[in-house]
């Protein structure tokens, strides 16, 4: 598949970016939906057991005294797994009477206590990292001024924070990987489609125009594009054979008329006496202008048309600016004009050998014909980025630049040349077997007179 | 000579006809495919003149069968639409020339008689000779007279054509198609400038002129009656 030059500007690769960036955004709004309800949920948890552990000793200090309250605050300390507890049980002078927690100011309610605070007495090393979590504490007074708390570390919350921040980044990841992967073989299918429209445009752009875009007899958007596309082509392809028969018909209706009318002349010439053979002799002339001019419109038609591509065979560009300039040379002189060849590297390209020789020689019989005595007609063939490129200058009058465009179409002729016989067909024809070999022709300035240069494709 | 003419437009078969026998030909005219192929495939022709474009069978289907059965009568094909692709399918097919129409008589009889030429003349004749004018192929020489004459690539060409149809009418197209391989019509004196030069070399030293033009046809090499 012929990917575009730059993947960052594919369609495919727009499409590919959009397809990851939607998806990627949608799991991460579902994973911080699961984090802030996860996260407020154990929070409340927390806040639940410490109060009903709260709860549980104030009972047993009211009821049973000082003494089992301590008991039990011993018990539940010898239980190390985590989350770890936190219990504090102070007398009315700040004393701890039992507990693991530094004496501190009386507070009730809940509270949350950082690790810092936790162990003025001692730091916690590295073996104690499960107490390295903030605390939610609950204090209460009891009577006769002793203060409970009770608190239990954040561990379960921060754990589970970690947990979902790892499945977040999990989930990201693969998340990425399922949109580049999607979207990399929706992409394909998608430009592999394209790419199929693509090919065939071109192909009926070299000339094939009974190619067709495939479909797939679905319904979708781009079935319809192809249907769209296809009913197009069967217009174009009615319109061109359309045109193609008129010419036949012309061609063949027609000339044979005026063949007839030739030969007719022809025959009455024969006959008639010196006065009348001076007429008829006119008259057959006008008659071949006519048909030339016919031929010529005929033969661009044909052009056109890209048939002749089948028959392209190896030609040498500097060959066949020999042959040319073998057969101009002396008429430029017999002019007092110069023609000059240069063949500075030859290439050999796929074409038709009798074309190429009637554009070049288009071009210089074009020179030659509308410069005046003096002139310098130079015919080179060269190369630029490696491409074969055909100039044809001249010292001449030149074509204004507003009029460069307009020289290929048929019949159009400068203001200058109207006076200059011919059928304003010869740069018509020149374009028509450039556009034959996927050549362009520029027309420059080439300060004085006009500069030609017929630009090869590479490849041709 | 005896001409075999496969035509259907009567217009131009009798206009055809008319211009060879006129000429002392004699013709014979078949105005569809099957007829024409029947005729020819019968032989005893020195030229056949078919026309491409013809009800039933056509005019490249006839050189095919013609040429498939061993007959080597060179073959002039006709053709209307002016085609570019028309020369190379008839060459292809076996055809020897064509024509395109529509064409002056002139055109057609040198045509033919270049055709009817073809055939007794060796192809590698060494060395071409009208009157005192001398040419070598290998050698590249020509001489006239004795006298070593100097001619450009392009005049050899162009009098070795000349020569090797001495005696008769070339036209300006035969020339451009043979001589420089050009199948179109330039609009310059590209045949007039050439001859002139080759005239001034050959015919301007010397009493009598090789090299004539016949008035609306082409030209003539040789020595005129």
């Amino acid at each position: 598949m012929a990917y575009p030059n730059n993947f960052l500007k594919s369609t495919s690769f727009r499409l590919l970016a959009w397809y990851a960036a939607v998806f990627v955004s949608s799991v991460a709004v579902l994973l911080l939906i699961v984090y802030w309800t996860t996260l407020a949920s154990l929070d409340q948890q927390l806040s639940e057991s410490v109060e009903r552990e709260t709860d549980v000793l104030g009972e047993l200090y009211l009821t049973r005294g000082a003494e089992s309250t301590v008991r039990a605050i011993q018990l539940r300390l010898a239980d190390l797994r985590p989350p770890r507890r936190y219990y504090l049980l102070q007398d009315a002078a700040g004393k701890r009477i039992a507990g693991n927690l530094p004496p501190m100011t009386p507070r009730e309610g809940e509270m949350v206590l950082p690790v810092s605070s936790l162990f003025k007495d001692r730091r916690p090393g590295p073996e104690e990292a499960v107490e390295a979590y903030p605390v939610v504490a609950m204090g209460r007074r009891l009577e006769n001024g002793v203060f409970l708390l009770v608190g239990e570390n954040r561990y379960r919350a921060v754990k589970a924070r970690e947990a979902i921040l790892q499945a977040f980044g999990w989930g990201i990841l693969i998340t990425v990987l399922l949109a580049a992967g999607g979207g990399a073989a929706l992409g394909a299918g998608f430009l592999r489609r394209i790419e199929a429209i693509n090919r065939t445009t071109r192909s009926i752009m070299d000339g094939d125009l009974s190619e067709r875009v495939p479909t797939r007899g679905g319904e979708d958007e781009m079935d319809q594009l192809a249907i769209n596309l296809n009913a197009m082509l069967d217009r174009i392809q009615g319109l061109m054979e359309g045109l193609k028969r008129v010419s036949d018909d012309i061609a063949h209706d027609l000339r044979t008329p005026l063949s007839r009318l030739r030969h007719r002349l022809e025959a009455a010439r024969a006959k008639s006496g010196p006065d009348g053979e001076r007429v008829f002799e006119q008259c057959i002339l006008e008659l071949d202008a006519i048909l030339a001019t016919f031929s010529a419109l005929l033969r661009i038609a044909q052009i056109e048309s890209g048939a002749r591509r089948a028959a392209f065979s190896d030609v040498s560009l500097g060959g066949i600016l020999g042959t040319v300039s073998e057969a101009y040379t002396a008429v430029a002189e017999d002019q007092d004009q110069k023609l000059e060849v240069r063949v500075e590297r030859d290439f050999s390209i796929s074409g038709d050998r009798e074309l190429l020789t009637q554009m070049i020689a288009n071009l210089v019989e074009n020179a030659i014909r509308h410069c005046p005595a003096g002139v310098r007609i130079s015919v080179s063939v060269g190369q630029d980025a490696s491409a074969p490129v055909l100039s044809i200058t001249d010292t001449g009058p030149g074509i204004p630049a507003a009029e460069r465009e307009k020289v290929f179409q048929r019949f159009y002729r400068l203001e200058t040349s109207r006076t200059t016989p011919g059928s304003g067909l010869g740069l018509a024809l020149v374009k028509a077997v450039a556009d034959l070999h996927g050549a362009s022709v520029e027309l420059s300035d080439n300060r004085p007179g006009l500069c030609v240069n017929i630009r090869f494709r590479a490849d041709s | 000579m005896k001409i075999l003419l496969i035509e259907d437009d009567s217009q131009t078969s009798v206009y055809v006809a008319t211009g060879l026998r006129e000429q002392g030909h004699e013709v014979d005219h078949s105005a569809t495919g099957q007829d024409g192929l029947a005729l020819a495939s019968r032989g005893g022709y020195h030229v056949m003149v078919i026309d491409r474009m013809l009800p039933g069978v056509d005019g490249l289907t006839i050189v095919k069968k013609v040429r498939a059965a061993g007959i080597k009568v060179p073959a002039l094909l006709l053709t209307t639409l002016g085609g570019i692709n028309d020369r190379v399918e008839g060459l292809e097919a076996g055809a020897d020339d064509y024509l395109t129409k529509p064409f002056a008589l002139a055109e057609l009889l040198a045509r033919v008689n270049a055709l009817a030429r073809r055939l007794p003349l060796p192809e590698e004749e060494m060395l071409l000779r009208v009157g005192n004018l001398e040419l070598n192929r290998i050698e590249r020489t020509v001489t006239r007279a004795g006298e070593s004459i100097e001619l450009q690539p392009q005049e050899f060409r162009l009098l070795e054509y000349l020569m090797r149809n001495a005696g008769q009418v070339v036209t300006r197209t035969m020339l451009l198609q043979n001589v420089w391989d050009f199948h179109f019509d330039p609009r310059t004196t590209v045949v007039e400038t050439h001859i002139s030069r080759l005239r001034a070399k050959i015919d301007r030293d010397f009493d009598e002129e090789l090299i004539h033009t016949v008035r609306g046809s082409g030209y003539f090499l040789g020595i005129s009656k």
